[in-house]
């Protein structure tokens, strides 16, 4: 049972760094649903990278600079070219779905180095986890940095006025956005189930995007999200431990991905949105062009 | 950007042409083989020797010629079952779910009617076959409608849930074909029962049946969207959700029916490659690979830029290049996942020409060699 825990946490960990990365994305106004893409990058360039250099830091560190470059090249589409933003989330996406299972396929297998120490029974990530998302919290709401973000991402043409550079901003929050992405790859490949193997993430990337939205961009609601995601992904990977015999292993990794669209229905209703409003950014995934 | 007296001026495009539509894809394919030599490069082949040897493959080989022209089938399937919602500004990234529930559909009729057990047959096999492709669609269009239901009624992020509705699939196939599961080989080798040879598609000339149906899909979309009502309404939909309300469209139905349309679409795609194409007749071990092949069509569905006939071609390459580079992959002792790398590398270079289909570049004269022009002007007038 205590594994089951330590488990679901780091688990936890993985959606927490890519749905915050996300969402300081789309408090600026830039939707990208390309997030397992960013994350399979992350994570085979940074499986590769520390299996031939021998080096962890070697491979968070690339697979943080390759997220970085992924979320500049969708502000280059979605805000430089004005391309449509979902077109090139979902550029992204494949292209990191393609080419990685070429790159990685020589690779494919486990990582064979020393784990990582943990503290406490859990991974380091998991403690960095939470402090960023109390950082990403105080910047965003009691920053000026973070007013900046929100007014990019509510009205842009009037940010600018004002004498907010919207272009600026918004490559801001695309980078950090990827790079968090793609450390959260890197720590699915190098910590949490250090084996290769072809399109691994199976959906992780998705329920990362679900959860931004679940969230109503805040990221306390975020972390709660990911504990709750967490647990259930480890729930359907190992269902003996709870309820042993009932139903197919197969029927119980279905779960997660049926619970994720019962919560956005939820969300979605009457109900929900006159109790709890949403703080959804106004111009989220419109591009923003000076004419 | 300026060179000598001329410079590069950027123009927002008004209108775009259909040719000029044509012209800025073949740009965007050729621009993405180019940029994907760079793979064959690496991997110490000469890429003019490789794509060669794709192309002879794919289109000219007596072997790789059946493999492309059903291929080709499965990508048009899925790529109309990703244009319908397009035109109505909805992305179905769903198709690989709605595949694998039309190869549900098809083989639960078989299941129903007892072929697992022994191999007789009540029904003819022409009514047996028939029901087979209307159960596929059906299945397609019922996960297909989920996703379509929950973004007219709920507004409901369609990618999200047609994602979610992929894996949810994806993981019933397991259950249905491995493990004891009701489709199970009786071998038991985490595959489906095989179909009797008696309900296997008609072939003409060696091509399945479906090709007919998937050229006769064709047409009626192109008849659909260019001259009837509801065609008109999925676009005005597409164009503006808000102003297609005011002008009485329903932003329920419309939703509703373009995501049917399409999941039935995908679904009969995958009557077609787990029970039309020679040599397959089961739901194989991998049928993941052809969930994966089905994300060609949205790169088919946005190179053609939503016309149904544009597609046709373009999903005869891809169809081929998938296929071709398999082979070379095989052949030329490449890494696993040519044709997954090749997917990766057209679609990226498609975003990034998606820029010109809504602006151009115009060559003008600068500001400087036109005054000059004019003072001369004005003087050769006095």
């Amino acid at each position: 049972m205590w594994l089951f825990i330590v488990r679901s946490l780091q688990a936890s960990t993985i959606f927490t760094f890519a749905g915050l990365g996300e969402l300081i994305d789309q408090r600026s106004g830039v939707l990208n649903v390309g997030i397992e893409g960013v994350m399979l990058f992350g994570a085979t360039l940074g499986f590769i990278t520390a299996q031939s250099t021998g080096s962890y830091a070697l491979g968070f560190l690339v697979g943080i600079v390759t997220g970085g470059l992924l979320g500049l090249l969708h502000g280059f589409f979605s805000i430089t070219l004005g391309v449509d933003q979902v077109v090139s989330g979902m550029g992204i996406w494949i292209l990191g779905f393609g080419l990685t299972t070429y790159i990685g396929n020589p690779y494919t297998g486990p990582l064979g180095m020393e784990r990582i120490p943990t503290i406490l029974g859990l991974s380091p990530f998991f403690y960095v986890g939470i402090a960023l998302v109390i950082v990403t919290w105080f910047v965003l709401s009691k920053t000026s940095l973070g007013l900046r973000i929100r007014s990019v991402g509510e009205n842009p043409s009037v940010a600018e006025v004002s004498g907010i550079s919207v272009t600026k901003t918004r490559y801001l929050c695309a980078i950090t956005g990827g790079m968090l992405m793609g450390l959260s790859g890197a720590i699915y490949s190098l910590d949490y189930n250090p084996v290769w193997n072809y399109n691994f993430l199976m959906g992780w990337g998705f329920i990362a995007l679900a959860l931004v939205f679940f969230s109503m961009w805040n990221p306390f609601i975020l972390l709660a999200g990911s504990l709750l995601f967490g647990i259930l992904w480890q729930l359907s990977l190992n269902p003996q431990l709870v309820l042993p015999g009932v139903l197919s292993r197969y029927i119980w990794r279905t779960v997660p991905f049926i619970i994720t669209i019962a919560v956005l229905l939820l969300m979605a209703t009457k109900w929900f949105r006159t109790r709890w409003g949403a703080a959804r950014p106004e111009a989220l995934g419109t591009p923003y062009l000076k004419e | 950007m300026r060179i000598g007296s001329y410079g590069l001026n950027l123009e927002k495009r008004l209108t775009l042409a259909g040719w000029e539509a044509a012209v800025i894809s073949i740009l965007a394919i050729v621009f993405a083989l180019v940029l994907f030599s760079i793979i064959f490069i690496l991997a110490g082949l000469n890429p003019l020797f490789a794509y060669k040897e794709t192309f002879s493959y794919a289109f000219a080989n007596p072997y790789g010629l059946p493999l492309t022209i059903n291929r080709f089938i499965f990508l048009l399937l899925c790529t109309y079952a990703f244009i319908i919602p397009y035109r109505a500004g909805l992305w179905n990234i769903g198709m690989a779910g709605q595949l694998y529930a039309g190869a549900l559909g098809a083989f639960a009729v078989l299941f129903a009617f007892g072929v697992k057990g022994f191999n007789t047959l009540d029904l003819s096999p022409g009514i047996l076959i028939t029901l087979m492709m209307i159960a596929a669609a059906l299945s397609g269009a019922v996960l297909g409608a989920i996703a379509g239901f929950l973004k007219g009624k709920f507004n409901l992020n369609e990618i999200v849930v047609t994602m979610m509705l992929n894996f949810i699939t994806f993981w019933l196939v397991s259950f249905m074909i491995k493990e004891g599961g009701p489709f199970m080989n009786p071998g038991g080798r985490g595959e489906s029962f095989e179909l009797p040879p008696s309900v296997y598609a008609p072939l003409i000339m060696d091509v399945p049946i479906t090709i007919l149906l998937a050229l006769g899909v064709a047409a009626l979309l192109y008849l659909m969207f260019a001259k009837t009502k509801i065609g008109y309404q999925i676009r005005a939909y597409g164009q503006n959700p808000a102003a297609a309300e005011y002008a009485g469209i329903s932003t329920f139905k419309i939703p509703l029916l373009v995501f049917i349309m399409g999941g039935a679409l995908a679904g009969l795609a995958g009557y077609h490659y787990f029970a039309a194409v020679p040599g397959v007749y089961k739901i194989a071990r991998n049928y993941g690979y052809f969930g994966d092949l089905s994300f060609y069509g949205i790169i088919c569905g946005l190179i053609s830029q939503g016309n149904p006939l544009a597609a046709i071609p373009v999903a005869l390459l891809f169809g081929g290049l998938s296929i071709g580079g398999r082979f070379v992959q095989g052949k030329l002792n490449m890494s696993f996942g040519v044709d997954y790398a090749l997917l990766g590398v057209l679609m990226i270079t498609l975003v990034a020409f998606q820029f010109f289909y809504r602006y151009k570049i115009v060559w003008v004269r600068t500001e400087e060699e036109r005054l000059g022009e004019e003072m001369l002007d004005v003087a050769v007038h006095r």
